[in-house]
């Protein structure tokens, strides 16, 4: 069987091999608890970047209000698992649809927007479901949150599973990039009128990503509350969550491939630093970073090593710059 | 350099603290919009830390050793609180937690702790929620959010018995959408169901923590023409609303705001005139530190601020000690055995009622009796209920009220 | 009950005071640049601790010092265009970048007042914090009747500013047709320089009012730049009458909502009508166009 044409296979071997090695540090290496659990947060975040990535940087439409969907997710997820007593993964599953549908149900309108009021408007749907689920207390428990039940071992199980869910994320960003179905994305993202002239259906393959996004974002958030075995509205459904991931992307280098993975990755590192140290004040550094990479760097730490290698002799690919 | 010890920190187990010291973690909100109240916690801590080492240090087993609070600053957010507990276990290797302060982010951490099997004894969450969810690690000194309305009713109910107010009173109740608030408006409503005919509630309302803007919510409270306003917030809530509240000209026979009320912090935001005769039901307070380990610990505690505490650093200070008095009975660090010593503790306490104890029927939640305090215009906020360690009648109607 | 409505609609029209102020800057920079300044809300948060900071340090009133908090707003502003804001392509391409750039402005703004001042919630206690006048049966408070004057002076001076003097029809010219302006001699860039501190300006004014009704912290001027885009995006760019009436109607509609939804949900209404609006009427009321 010959692989699709967007695959190749040095990058598919070296992501694998990567995430082949980390799977084994826990039994081999025995790293500490607390270097697994933070690693475990960091794939999860990974995952929840590249998703965002999929419509801010794929499709140029720049969501503020995420955080909804990361939180929908959860609290489906969780409110199953609580009261249906389903299976982690099945509500999991059942989080990252209805995630999916609630993504679609905001913006398959807004998504005609263009530019700036689009992402006004996510602004909205952001604070408007936060506002609703904590008032909506017998499903989410309201400002309090919830606890799920606390199982032994579940930790490790979830850094593996972890590792799956960034691994599918990655595939997903590399295919919905290099298939012909990314080049009709690019072109949707650079004219959308032009893109229907020459016969790209935009609404339907922006409802497409879209929903994929929305799927991803859910999942996210699901295996995020199974992690605490708790969750709560005002920060999972919170702005400062909406934008983290907007920071990511940013970061990382928006509309690139692994570029918001490699934010994530930052990003985690320095929050978790900043936290315990100066907390609050990380926010005001990714102020700072933000202003920088619009400044100087446009694609972010993806830009920066590009230029890097360059200097260095190194020849991209046509096809792979950006 | 320090970023490098962090990324070691990371990637590698941090070595085991020495032997001679007991390591507890804990946190707090040092920063953010809860700060003011945990800094009183971290008085309390404090106070109870350098009290236990100036005595050499817990008898643990025959041996001295040191107590050591690791404290970090949750920023008031649940999912850092969660993350720093799993900091301090994993990473620093503490040996027991304190909790960090109000109930929804106890809520949160006790979480951690449980996974972890760890010790965790906190004064900071009273709503009954948290200890519903049978977790076996987890001691609360805050007694029941439900007792506190309830107690505040059961003076209010002395008033209108006395005549002082109209039968039916109409009430409103409004209550923070967390789990203090809830159980806070569960403890009114079960009193009003069980005095029937004698109160009626008109407005039923909740509000968002840390809200800005409680415009709609009292003008709906104004429109209802209630006698009883009855409220339920933290400080910050507390403050913002009660500003609102005299800019509208609103003025009630009885208010409360359930546990927040004679802060000092208050008066000078809102100004003296503006917190005059509010009811507050709390956990404890100083007038009742007249002997025995009360009046210790409120001497200790003025010797050291100058200034008498709150009630937030009481049961600081009584969390730490129940801690430590686990620690000692158990004579060992062992988690299990000072998990066991302090689900059977029945010691002496500070708090009202004198004696401490974590019931496994509460959940090991302690249950105590409430005291209702009420402002007066001189600034003194003097005990009115219960009967027997109450310094003043208390004033109903606010006779401020036109 | 047609008490109770009295009073809501009464504080409604004293609030749509100061949501139009609050607007109006986020629209006059759009309308002018088509650059969503996020940052609004980073400068409404300033503007509160100006006036709160000069009220503490010095017992200056906060009405009073506001002419100085807009001179120094303006020159922030103007530094904001000149050093940042300039330096990016204006059109579609920039749209979002010029948008994340000032989102980064705003949050160190943020910081830096965390810095300074924690994170406590902060209020402004005048002597006349709590007075309040009668007024058809219901009570009025003055500070928000202050509010309300001082935002119908600022509007109406923008107004006659706008149409009446030199520069107020070179920033009209320029929104409407940049390239033409700078053929007829128009100093382009200085007109956008000076629309941006203006709009700053305006943005810090509000923020100075707001102090009179509400408590604020660091993150203060969030649930403000919301509700601006609410206006601006009902009442259409530049129009001072547009603006006025759509912060009015978002006035009325967020004070009767408390007659059928529980009080919590009052304030996702503006939220949930500004999604509405943009898919809805995404030209505004007025019918001006704000799509691609």
């Amino acid at each position: 069987m010959k692989p699709p044409r967007w695959f190749r296979w040095r990058p598919a071997a070296i992501v694998l091999g990567l995430a082949v090695a980390l799977a084994l540090l826990p039994p081999v290496a025995r790293i500490s608890v607390y270097t697994q659990n933070q690693l475990t947060l960091t794939f999860v975040t990974i995952a929840a970047a590249l998703a965002w990535n999929w419509l801010g940087g794929y499709l140029g439409q720049v969501s503020f209000g995420h955080a909804a969907l990361f939180g929908l997710g959860g609290f489906v997820a969780a409110r199953l698992q609580i009261s249906a007593h389903l299976p982690m993964i099945l509500a999991w599953t059942a989080g990252g649809l209805v995630a999916g549908l609630y993504a679609l149900a905001w913006g398959h309108p807004t998504l005609r927007l263009r530019g700036p009021y689009f992402s006004i408007a996510t602004i909205g749907v952001g604070e408007a479901t936060r506002l609703v689920c904590t008032y909506w207390d017998w499903f989410t428990g309201g400002s309090s949150g919830m606890s799920l039940p606390v199982t032994a071992g579940l930790k490790l199980q979830l850094y593996w599973y972890g590792i799956a869910i960034a691994l599918v994320g990655v595939a997903t960003s590399y295919w919905l990039r290099r298939s012909p179905l990314g080049m009709a994305l690019l072109a949707i993202k650079s004219d959308v009128d032009a893109a229907g002239d020459v016969g790209i259906s935009s609404v339907r393959l922006q409802d497409g990503v879209l929903f994929l996004s929305g799927l991803a974002m859910g999942i996210c958030g699901a295996f995020n509350a199974s992690y605490y075995s708790f969750i709560e509205p005002v920060e999972t459904l919170g702005f400062e969550k909406s934008i983290s991931f907007v920071f990511m992307g940013v970061i990382g280098g928006v509309g690139t491939i692994l570029g918001p993975a490699l934010g994530a990755v930052v990003f985690v590192l320095v929050r978790q630093y900043f936290i315990a140290s100066y907390p609050q004040l990380y926010l005001g550094l990714f102020g700072v970073l933000l202003v920088l990479v619009i400044l100087f760097e446009p694609l972010g730490l993806t830009g920066l090593s590009l230029r890097v290698a360059r200097r260095f002799g190194y020849r991209e690919r046509p096809d792979l710059s950006t | 350099m320090r970023s490098l010890n962090l990324l070691f920190a990371l990637l590698f187990a941090q070595a085991a603290p020495a032997a001679d010291k007991i390591v507890i973690g804990a946190t707090l909100p040092l920063t953010g919009s809860e700060s003011r109240i945990g800094g009183f916690y971290k008085e309390g801590y404090d106070l109870a830390f350098e009290e236990a080492n100036k005595k050499g240090g817990l008898d643990v087993g025959g041996k001295k050793m040191r107590a050591e609070l690791l404290l970090l600053d949750d920023t008031s957010a649940q999912a850092t609180a969660a993350s720093l507990a799993d900091r301090l276990i994993n990473s620093d290797k503490v040996q027991f937690l304190l909790g960090t302060y109000s109930s929804h982010l106890v809520e949160a951490q006790s979480v951690v702790a449980e996974q972890s099997g760890i010790p965790y004894v906190n004064g900071g969450g009273g709503a009954i929620d948290i200890y519903k969810r049978g977790f076996k690690w987890l001691f609360g000194l805050l007694a029941p959010v439900q007792n506190l309305s309830g107690a505040l009713m059961e003076w209010i109910d002395s008033q209108e018995k006395a005549g002082k107010l109209p039968k039916p009173s109409r009430v409103a109740v409004l209550w923070e959408n967390t789990a203090h608030g809830k159980d806070f408006r569960q403890g009114v409503q079960d009193f009003v169901g069980k005095h029937r005919g004698d109160y009626l509630i008109e407005v039923d309302e909740s509000f968002e923590l840390n809200g800005k803007d409680f415009g709609a919510l009292l003008g709906k409270v104004k429109n209802a023409r209630v006698d009883l306003f009855l409220a339920d917030a933290h400080l910050p809530d507390y403050i913002t609303m009660q500003r609102q509240y005299a800019t509208m000209g609103l003025c009630h026979k009885v208010q409360s705001y359930g546990a927040r009320g004679s802060e000092k912090q208050a008066a000078e935001a809102l100004g003296k005139e503006n917190v005059k005769y509010i009811l507050s039901s709390v956990w404890w307070n100083a007038q009742l530190g007249k002997a025995g380990i009360t009046k210790h610990f409120v001497d200790l505690f003025k010797a050291r601020y100058g200034r008498a505490p709150e009630w937030y650093q009481a049961v600081a200070y009584e969390t730490a000690r129940a801690l430590f008095l686990g620690i000692e009975q158990a004579g060992s660090l062992d988690h299990e055995k000072v998990r066991e010593k302090l689900a059977a503790l029945q010691v002496e306490s500070i708090l009202p009622g004198g004696k401490l104890s974590f019931p496994a029927q509460s959940g090991q939640q302690a249950i105590y009796p409430f005291v209702v305090q009420q402002n007066q215009p001189d600034g003194s906020s003097p005990i009115v209920w219960p009967k027997e360690s109450a310094a003043s009648p208390g004033v109903a109607p606010n006779p401020d009220c036109k | 009950m047609i008490e109770h409505l009295l009073d809501l609609t009464v504080s409604a029209f004293l609030l749509a005071g100061l949501y139009a102020t609050m607007a109006y800057g986020l629209g006059l920079i759009y309308g002018v640049l088509r650059v969503v300044n996020l940052n609004h809300g980073g400068m409404i948060m300033a503007g509160a601790y100006a006036a709160w900071w000069a009220h503490d340090q010095f017992g200056l009133d906060p009405y009073l010092s506001i002419p100085i908090i807009l001179v120094l707003a303006f020159l922030v502003g103007v530094l904001t265009y000149a050093g940042l804001v300039r330096r990016l392509p204006r059109g579609a391409a920039g749209g979002v970048q010029s948008l994340l750039l000032l989102f980064g402005v705003w949050l160190i703004l943020r910081n830096a007042a965390y810095l300074v001042f924690s994170g406590n919630d902060q209020t402004v206690l005048t002597s006349y914090s709590t007075k309040a006048l009668p007024f058809l049966g219901a009570q009025i408070s003055v500070n928000r009747l202050a509010v309300f004057g001082v935002a119908l002076v600022t509007l109406g001076a923008l107004h006659l500013f706008l149409t009446r003097t030199y520069v107020g029809k070179a920033i009209r010219a320029v929104a409407q047709n940049p390239e033409s302006c700078t053929l007829a001699g128009v100093p382009v860039q200085r007109i956008y320089m000076l629309t941006f501190g203006l709009g700053t300006a305006l943005a810090s004014l509000a923020g100075a009012l707001a102090t009179g009704l509400y408590a604020f912290n660091p993150g203060f001027g969030a649930t403000e730049l919301l509700k601006s885009f609410v206006v601006v995006v009902l009442g259409g760019l530049g129009s001072v009458a547009g603006t006025a009436v759509a912060a009015l109607i978002l006035a009325l509609v967020e004070n009767f909502s408390i007659l059928v939804i529980p009080s919590y949900l009052t304030s996702a209404v503006g939220f949930v009508l500004l999604v509405l609006v943009l898919v809805l009427r995404p030209g505004g009321l007025f019918g001006q166009r704000v799509l691609g």
